[in-house]
């Protein structure tokens, strides 16, 4: 722990010469530049994955057209700039490898998770400082092992980011050799990642809260993300071995996978269910406690329900593992099991029923301030609301029966995780960017970005609803080889022409990321007048968070317009005079 | 404490490492700098996490096994090898009796009897080796005898579950090793007794976790 | 181009009662959703923030949470049992077959099997043609569903029937046309580069043209 020593002797800011460029930047052991690392990582591989939906938009649009301006790539990835068959399963298949494991997850649990926890429990850094920095090298690794894929013959995997086997597990089947390895490779490499971030998290929040901080005193955000990393911990094991299982069907010629060897074909489906749909919520419980933080701070006013709100998410997590099932109503698995996967995937509706109501209780009678952060939080809301409101049709199994697989699937992932996760990540980063970078982030550009961004989303995804209902299926590369389909194009034009807009609006938040850390305004140490503990520590917090002794804790996170106080905040380490709130 | 609003102006003040090598050392470490005194060392719940995921790794893999097991006709297919039984039997008796020793070394550590948890950590360690030995010994004989990883999901779940297993025992053995020689140089005593706790919680975890095999892959 | 914003024409028996269960929701949802977002922009107008305004000091209701928590556990909940019948018809059990046929998936290509002139599959009189499958109307078909290498999905939009095709077991589909017509047969699970466009021709048609084409398949197939 030669950082924290250096740190001992010299005191919170002295290390940076102390420790060199290497030490500081690169192989840092700071909680926070790790923090920064995965952001970065994560913004870097958004733009190859939103530049594969581009390509598959335009694709979508103008079907068997070459696309402008790709005329150089070479075959067998494009004919003259047209896009072939394989390439685009390539594509979504990438687009969603990459948006859910290098994009959501490394921001909300690896950028997120790392920056906050120490500074929101009052701790000086992790619990395993090492193993953190381990932890995003590992990840960093992992993605450089999938983007690698797109370079070996035979292209990037391509049978869905489900790789549902026997497809995934034959290489003759896809055409796709060594990209299809690679693929389970890096998941597996980024699972080991995400195991000691999660291993780091709860270890930190057990043990390292400060003087008072007792778990019912935390605030939701952490609570989300101390129950995603139990969420991932629980997992991605069970994503580890189908993926071991699926590389010895591809490479050691075993037959789990494969019915001609006396294999199971569904194994494949329960195996990657079963880590899958606790997966989709580890992407949304992090963005809902940062909604939940964000909303409160905004409007002034306690989070509405704030126990019920942290229980609500541990009855998700714990429900998340009885519904997989809900993947394969269609899949041959035995119908009556499915009945049963029906009521208990309708059952999750509940909880996700208080929070949507919480929140709006949450603005009730509040004084709403309208920054870019507060409205990139509601719009979560919002979001989140339609794209869970549209899993009620599929978790009716006869409606099933008739949507899934198609557009009305697609519009609800990107219900859930652009509206839900990355409204939730554009509201995060710019509430926390004072902490961050020490700068404010430019409001002009930041509301330019999410009005942009909101309506051109909102016309990219709604009508694929319709399209759905049209019966438009998904992973199809051109919907005109079907007459039935023919009518419908007019829409994927109009879906196509919004998402270069929602594409090229993204490029906005980037700029703004960039030009805010220059020339953005000095931040002060609490620029939202906001209740909890890192708002206490200098922006950016120095080596150690706490310059001084670290804060005590005395109250819950959300005592805005507290009748104790004059002012319509009350930080949870202020110490009032005959204050009956004790630290212990 | 004063309003940490104004902490910032405060003179710096150096702290100390929340957590030192070993884990479970670390609560003398931490100092008065945190509050919320720990019940369980950093070491022990990161261990405990650790071997909770590990549980689901295996619970997959005995899934999906179990799913081929049920649903064969012949298990195991008639052309292919039978398990060794007797000499797993007695490899069984090894491992768990090897759980038994490195509980005693615990023991001789809180009393900080050095030699006595030297002896025993070395006897864990020997049991451990052992029973790798007699299980690749074994593997050879089944290959040679022609049941390798290809032959049908009775080949492949064996050699999946007990290899899975198998790794886990080899880095139990070598994190075993480690934790004996740091004991040699009398790293550990009743108050410095982390390296060896955690070592032992995760070598019982390996332990505990093969009789299910066993009487499920050999037996059942 | 507005007719194609709903449902394709439904051809099926159980289709109405799964466009019923559609429109049900549909209308259930409308209602949560424009009750929540009036709520949230109502809040949202009338909470904005106003100089020398404080927010009211409020941590929340039990009783509220109560009261939505055990009506939105309540609506899914029915829900959930209203569609259980719907879906055991389709799905479980349903009335017996009047025509058999046995479809099996390959890439990129549906195999109808018809059971030739003595009804029963295996022998040697039967025939196989490829993406051509006619049946009769008003005729309860019952299909033996399999693949030969990946999994496929049996999917005919204008029955709103899906049913994957799992290579290793069969899967017993059934439905009933209730009109005469010609219609697409979709893969609808990813089975590798020819998924896009890989389909069928259903062709329903009366008792007399079914039999007449039949024969011929069987005369051609020199049965
Ligand atoms: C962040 C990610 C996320 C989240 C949060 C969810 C949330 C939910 N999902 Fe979704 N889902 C995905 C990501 C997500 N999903 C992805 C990626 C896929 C596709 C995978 C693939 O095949 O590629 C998928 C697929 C998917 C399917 C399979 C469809 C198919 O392939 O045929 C189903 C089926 O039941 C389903 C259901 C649900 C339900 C019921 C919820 C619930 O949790 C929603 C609960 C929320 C609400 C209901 C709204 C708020 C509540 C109220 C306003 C109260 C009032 C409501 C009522 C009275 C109804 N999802
Ligand atoms: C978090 C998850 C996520 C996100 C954010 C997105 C974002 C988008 N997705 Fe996707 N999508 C999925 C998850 C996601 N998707 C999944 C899981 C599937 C299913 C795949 C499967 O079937 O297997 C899918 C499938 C899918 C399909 C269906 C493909 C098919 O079935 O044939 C389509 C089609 O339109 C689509 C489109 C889009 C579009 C237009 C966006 C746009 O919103 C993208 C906009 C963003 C950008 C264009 C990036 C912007 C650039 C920057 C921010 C700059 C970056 C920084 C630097 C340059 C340093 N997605
Ligand atoms: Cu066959 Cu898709
Ligand atoms: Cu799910």
């Amino acid at each position: 722990m030669s950082s924290t020593a250096a740190v001992a002797a010299h005191g919170a800011h002295a290390e940076h010469h102390e420790l060199g460029f290497l030490r500081t930047y690169v192989f840092s052991e700071d909680h926070k530049m790790i923090a920064r690392q995965f952001l970065f990582l994560a913004l870097f591989m958004m733009s190859i994955g939103g530049l594969m939906a581009m390509l598959m938009r335009w694709e979508l649009a103008f079907p068997e057209t070459p696309v402008p301006g790709f005329h150089w790539m070479p075959e067998p990835y494009m004919y003259d700039g047209a896009i072939p068959p394989n390439t685009y399963n390539g594509m979504f298949t990438m687009h969603a490898t990459i948006m859910i494991f290098f994009v959501v997850m490394p921001i909300l649990v690896g950028c997120f998770g790392n920056f906050l926890i120490p500074l929101m429990i009052g701790a000086r850094d992790m619990a395993f400082p090492k193993l953190n920095m381990l932890s995003f090298w590992v990840g960093a690794v992992a993605g450089v092992i999938m983007l690698s894929s797109f370079f070996v013959t035979g292209g990037p995997a391509a049978a869905g980011w489900t790789s549902y086997a026997p497809l995934s597990a034959v290489p003759i089947y896809t055409g796709v050799d060594w990209g299809q390895d690679l693929w389970c490779i890096s998941i597996i490499v980024l699972g080991a990642s995400s195991l000691m971030g999660s291993i780091n998290y709860i270890t930190t929040i057990v043990n390292m809260r400060t003087k008072g901080m007792y778990f019912f005193r935390l605030p939701l955000v952490i609570w989300s993300l101390f129950i995603t990393a139990i969420l991932l911990l629980l997992a991605l094991p069970v994503l580890t071995t189908a993926l071991a299982l699926l590389l010895f069907d591809r490479m050691g010629g075993t037959h789990f996978f494969l019915p001609a060897g006396g294999g199971e074909p569904l194994l494949w489906q329960h195996l990657f269910w079963f880590f899958g749909h606790p997966e989709v919520y580890i992407m949304i419980l992090p963005a809902m406690g940062i909604a939940s933080d964000i909303i409160a701070t905004f409007s002034r006013k306690p989070i509405f329900g704030y126990r019920s709100m942290a229980y609500a998410m541990a009855t998700i997590a714990f429900l998340s593992w009885i519904v997989w099932g809900h993947h394969m109503f269609q899949s041959g698995m035995d119908p009556a099991l499915g009945s049963s996967f029906m009521i208990t995937t309708m059952v999750i509706g509940v909880p996700s029923a208080i929070k949507t109501f919480n929140w709006l209780g949450t603005l009730y009678k509040g004084n709403i301030h309208y920054t870019t952060a507060m409205l990139n939080a509601l719009a979560f809301v919002a979001m989140f609301v339609i794209g869970g409101l549209s899993g009620v049709w599929m978790a009716c199994t006869p409606v099933d029966m008739y949507i899934h697989d198609t557009y009305f699937i697609v519009a609800h992932i990107h219900y859930v995780l652009f509206g839900g996760s990355l409204f939730g990540v554009f509201a995060g980063v710019t509430y926390w960017y004072p902490k961050m970078f020490g700068r404010m982030m430019n409001e002009t550009l930041g509301k330019i970005h999410f009005w942009i961004t909101f309506v051109a989303f909102n016309c990219t995804f709604f009508p694929m609803h319709i399209l759905g209902m049209g019966g438009h299926m998904r992973r199809i590369y051109n919907p005109m080889q079907y007459d039935f389909l023919k009518p419908l194009q007019g829409i994927n034009i109009f879906i196509s022409i919004s998402a270069f807009v929602l594409g090229a609006a993204q490029f906005i938040f980037l700029a703004n990321i960039i030009y805010s850390y220059f020339k953005g305004a000095k931040a002060p140490e609490n620029p939202w007048h906001a209740n909890t503990l890192e708002w206490t520590a200098p922006s950016p917090p120095g080596h150690g968070n706490w310059p001084g002794a670290l804060p005590t804790v005395y109250r819950g996170p959300y005592e805005y317009s507290s009748p104790e106080v004059a002012e319509d905040y009350l930080p949870q380490s202020q110490l009032l005079e005959h204050s009956t709130a004790a630290a212990d | 404490m004063a309003r940490a609003l104004t902490a910032s102006t405060a003179k710096i003040r150096p702290f100390v490492a929340p957590v030192r090598r070993g884990g479970a050392g670390s609560d003398a470490a931490s100092g008065g700098d945190r509050g919320e005194r720990r019940f369980i060392s950093n070491g022990m719940i990161a261990i405990l996490m650790v071997i909770a995921s590990e549980m689901m790794l295996f619970s997959g893999l005995i899934g999906s096994f179990l799913i081929f097991r049920l649903q064969a006709a012949f298990w195991p297919p008639p052309t292919l090898p039978r398990l060794p039984i007797a000499i797993t039997w007695v490899n069984t008796f090894v491992l768990l009796s090897s759980a038994v020793t490195m509980g005693l070394a615990v023991r001789a550590v809180h009393q900080s009897r050095q030699r006595l948890t030297r002896r025993y950590l070395g006897l864990t360690l020997a049991l451990g080796v052992t029973f790798l030995a007699v299980q690749g010994s074994e593997w050879v004989r089944l290959v040679a005898h022609g049941l390798k990883l290809s032959s049908g999901s009775y080949g492949g779940t064996f050699y999946i579950l007990i290899g899975c297993h198998g790794a886990h025992v080899t880095a139990g053995v070598i994190w075993l090793a480690c934790v004996a020689m740091a004991a040699m140089r009398g790293r550990y005593n009743a108050r410095n007794a982390g390296g060896v706790e955690l070592c032992a919680v995760y070598w019982f975890f390996v332990c505990a976790i093969w009789p299910l095999l066993f009487g499920l892959v050999y037996l059942m | 181009m507005l007719e194609h914003l709903w449902f394709p024409h439904d051809i099926s028996t159980f289709g109405p009662q799964i466009d019923w269960l559609f429109e049900l929701i549909f209308w259930i949802v409308m209602i949560v959703w424009i009750a929540t977002m009036i709520t949230m922009v109502v809040f949202m107008v009338r909470y904005r923030t106003r100089p020398g305004r404080k927010a009211e000091y409020i941590e929340g209701s039990s009783r509220l949470e109560i009261i939505w928590t055990t009506a939105t556990a309540v609506i899914l909940v029915i829900l959930a049992f209203l569609s259980r019948s719907t879906w055991a018809d389709i799905k479980e059990h349903g009335p017996p077959g009047q025509v058999f046929y046995a479809v099996s998936a390959k890439q990129f290509n549906w195999e109808i099997t018809y059971p030739g002139p003595d009804g029963k599959f295996g022998t040697k009189d039967d025939v196989t043609i490829e993406n051509e499958m006619h049946v009769p109307v008003n005729k309860v078909v019952r299909i033996d569903l399999t693949s030969k290498d990946v999994i496929h999905s049996f999917f005919v939009p204008n029955m709103r029937l899906k049913q994957d095709a799992v290579p290793g077991r069969i899967i017993k589909v059934w439905f009933q046309a209730t009109e005469t017509g010609q219609y697409e047969i979709p893969c609808a699970e990813l089975c590798g580069f020819g998924h896009s466009g890989m389909k069928g021709n259903l062709t329903v048609q009366s008792q007399e043209d079914f039999d007449k084409w039949l024969a011929d398949q069987y005369a051609q197939a020199g049965k």
